[in-house]
């Protein structure tokens, strides 16, 4: 692992040496280019034109010499002007020669030229001996050598040109293969270091790349423990390594305080609850204050409360009171306090202006010099006492320990004000239930102590009007009825009071058993005739269908005859009462309708209030206690049955119960 | 003749009661509270025993009780008089071993039906 390189030198290099071995390539191809372009043109130019030129100048000369030896062994004229034609190109030929030497075949032109000029020159004078002469033959002899010795010179430049255009034949086919080579070379070279370069940076970045990304999903994922290796891959990847790893540390340090306040949070809400689940004022503030002390890190908790009733004050250990380092604070008046607010000691963000009293200030410093953190408890709008959390050093209380206080002593103040409540609300259980068995006790020995006097009263008339003390006046008969009729009368009242205080007080349990209606209401017609026979009152029935039930008997019994004797009570002489019954679903429906006085239809609706009596039957002097329907309509309640009335004045009445059958 | 105890702590009542007894040609003893019946009933031995339940010191029912445990008074008639109309007044009377029960307020002719019916069923 190359541990101390940059990604940025890696490449650099990398592509350094890549751009060279072009760049090296590019330039042997130029040079190979340029100097097979100069052996192009040196051969184009000058080698072969030269050689076209000195083969022309030898071709020119051997025509002349032909021609001339075939004139002189011939005499033919014809050749002789074949002679002359060479001789007229020679000219030109030799220009052309002499134009394209260089410095370098120049001494070889000019010794051929020098020969040529010699030829020439024993030429001009051959031409002018007589043909196929003596002379002539000597004469071609003699030229024989000089032309020959032209035409080696010709022929050694001829060679000389030959060689060089091999020669340089030969170098721009070396140099080609050498290019070839070279920059075949050089591309194997760059190929090689380009795929190294891949390679390379595949493993020097790429991969520890990856291994990043890996511990950013795995970090992604949930795994916090997760870290990238800082000493994985080039500078620049351990940089962000590094980065990722510093983050990943923030986000666990935020996560944790998180996580702190999450269960301070958490604590504060059971704690609210067993604050709250108190009955007793007293023990709900002491478990606000052991649970903020163990929730807060508070080490001082001091609760004072303004009500009655109460400990004015209440710290964390009893130490703290009396003698502790509270005393001073818990003797210091709250009244600076109001419902909601809050104090803290370098409270970045003041709520209103609280200003704790100097006394209060002087108590905390008596402390320590701690961060100090008081809160209002408030009950309903008005603050019922002080939260104050101290601790002895450390830091100052944050603003989500300042929320939570203040959390708690909203829950304080909840719970004092139910505790308060769930008091106040015992003793008026206590005294109802008092209230309760002094009303039975009352009505009990009242109908007691009644009914001894209404038993003397009673009898004493029934003794006098049964003349057992002398025969009476008829003035004295009447008076001692009213009387009679009246005592009658003061003993319903009180009979049916005590049955409906009993029956209200729960004295009267409903025993339901199975019970059969028409059983009961034959009971009740059986009972009620003679009073019915006496008030001249038809009596009616129709009853269908099964009519059992689950019912408490006698209370039925007692509704029956509640409802038959108002009937025939308030029903005219010759007028009739019906009782239908007949099961309607889950219930029974009992029905007794009369064609009496009937209610007037402003009064129906109190018909069932205690002591209520109808406007006509007080006006009739039909009598009456006012209690029989109340009686009536507290049975069916219990029953969970149903009761109404449908009455139209001088017409009748027609009362409804519906009973469950269950 | 036969004899009757009457026991009831008020005295009209008490008086009411001797009265009608007495009308109806019954020889009556009057007594004031529970003591006295007791000891009346046990020296007088009559047929019939009229007691009041609510009466200081001993009860009607007390009475009642002690009547029937004592083999010389066991076989008495005893009709108890009763304010209350609970159920376990009554109940109360006739576990205690009473024959019949009155409730106040009671008609006078009604006790004296009463007490004649138990006196010629017994006689019966």
């Amino acid at each position: 692992m190359r541990g101390d390189g940059t990604v940025r030198r890696l490449l650099g290099r990398a592509f350094a040496l890549l751009t060279l071995l072009i760049l090296g390539a590019g330039l042997a191809e130029m040079v190979t280019v340029l100097i097979q372009q100069r052996v192009v043109h040196q051969l184009s130019t000058h080698v072969q034109p030269l050689q076209i030129a000195n083969a022309h100048l030898r071709g020119v000369l051997a025509d002349a010499q032909r021609s001339l030896r075939g004139y002189l062994l011939s005499g033919d004229g014809q050749l002789l002007d074949g002679y002359h034609v060479a001789r007229s190109e020679y000219a030109l030929a030799v220009v052309d020669v002499q134009d394209l030497a260089t410095a370098q075949e120049r001494a070889v032109v000019t010794e051929q030229v020098t020969n040529a000029g010699q030829w020439w020159e024993l030429a001009e004078r051959q031409r002018q001996a007589p043909p196929r002469s003596q002379a002539a033959a000597e004469y071609v002899a003699e030229g024989k050598p000089l032309f020959q010795a032209f035409a080696a010179a010709n022929q050694d430049l001829d060679q000389s040109l030959a060689a060089r255009a091999a020669a340089l034949q030969n170098r721009s086919s070396r140099l080609g293969w050498l290019t070839v080579t070279t920059v075949g070379a050089l591309t194997v070279i760059a190929t090689a270091m380009a795929v190294a370069t891949a390679r390379g940076a595949d493993r020097w970045i790429t991969a520890p790349l990856g291994r990043l990304v890996e511990v950013l999903d795995r970090q992604r994922a949930g795994d916090h423990a997760a870290r990238a290796d800082p000493g994985d891959g080039p500078l620049e990847i351990r940089a962000v390594a590094d980065a990722v790893n510093v983050r990943a540390d923030e986000v666990d340090r935020a996560r944790a305080a998180d996580q702190v306040v999450a269960r301070q949070r958490s604590e504060v809400r059971e704690l609210g609850y067993r604050i709250r689940g108190h009955l007793v004022v007293e023990d709900a503030i002491r478990e606000a204050v052991h649970g903020l002390a163990g929730t807060l890190g508070a080490d001082h908790v001091l609760i004072r409360m303004v009500s009655t009733g109460v400990p004015p004050a209440v710290s964390l250990h009893d130490e703290h009171l009396a003698g502790g380092p509270l005393e001073d604070l818990a003797a210091c008046d709250i009244t600076w306090l109001r419902s909601g607010d809050v104090w803290a000691t370098d409270d970045p963000a003041p709520a209103g202006d609280v200003r704790p009293t100097e006394q209060e200030r002087r108590a905390w410093r008596a402390v320590g010099d701690g961060p100090v953190l008081t809160v209002a408890v408030s009950g309903g709008e008005e603050c019922i006492g002080a939260l104050t959390l101290m601790r002895d050093g450390g830091p100052a209380w944050t603003p989500v320990e300042t929320r939570l206080a203040e959390v708690v002593a909203a829950d304080l103040g909840r719970g004092v004000h139910h505790a308060r409540l769930y008091e106040h609300e015992q003793h008026l259980v206590v005294r109802l239930q008092e209230l309760d068995t002094a009303k039975t006790d009352f009505m009990s020995t009242v109908s007691h102590e009644l009914r001894t006097p209404l038993t003397s009263i009673s009898g004493y008339l029934e003794l006098m009007l049964d003349a057992e003390a002398g025969e009476l006046s008829d003035p004295q008969r009447r008076m001692l009825e009213v009387i009679s009729r009246n005592t009658r009368r003061l003993r319903e009242l009180i009979e049916d009071m005590l049955i409906l205080s009993k029956i209200e007080s729960g004295a009267f349990r409903i025993s339901k058993r199975d019970a059969e209606l028409a059983g009961l209401i034959d009971t009740a017609l059986t009972a009620i005739e003679p009073v019915a026979a006496k008030a001249s009152v038809g009596l009616h029935t129709e009853v269908t269908g099964p009519l059992s039930l689950r019912a408490d008997p006698e209370q039925i019994d007692r509704v029956l005859i509640n409802l038959l004797s108002n009937a025939v009570k308030f029903t005219p002489a010759e007028g009739t009462v019906t009782v239908r019954a007949h099961p309607d679903g889950d219930e029974l429906v009992l029905m007794v309708a009369d064609t009496g006085i009937g209610i007037p239809t402003a009064e129906q609706e109190a018909l069932f209030a205690r002591f209520f009596r109808a406007s006509n039957a007080i006006h009739q002097a039909i009598p009456g206690t006012g209690l029989g329907l109340a009686i009536v309509r507290t049975i069916i309640d219990n029953h969970g049955g149903t009761i109404t009335v449908d009455s139209t004045e001088r017409v009748g009445t027609t009362v409804t119960v519906r009973l469950p059958i269950g | 003749m036969t004899v009757v105890l009457v026991a009831d702590d008020d005295a009209d009542i008490r008086d009411l009661v001797s009265f009608k007894l007495e009308q109806a040609g019954l020889e009556v003893i009057p007594v004031e509270d529970g003591q006295a019946a007791l000891e009346q009933a046990r020296a007088r031995q009559p047929t019939l025993a009229v007691l009041d339940v609510s009466m200081p010191g001993l009860s009607g029912i007390d009475v009642c009780r002690m009547l029937r445990a004592d083999p010389a008074t066991a076989g008495m008639l005893i009709i108890m008089l009763t304010a209350r109309v609970q159920e376990q007044d009554v109940e109360g009377g006739f576990s205690a071993g009473a024959d019949d029960y009155v409730t106040k307020p009671f008609s006078p002719r009604e006790l004296v039906s009463r007490i004649q019916a138990l006196l010629s069923r017994t006689r019966a």
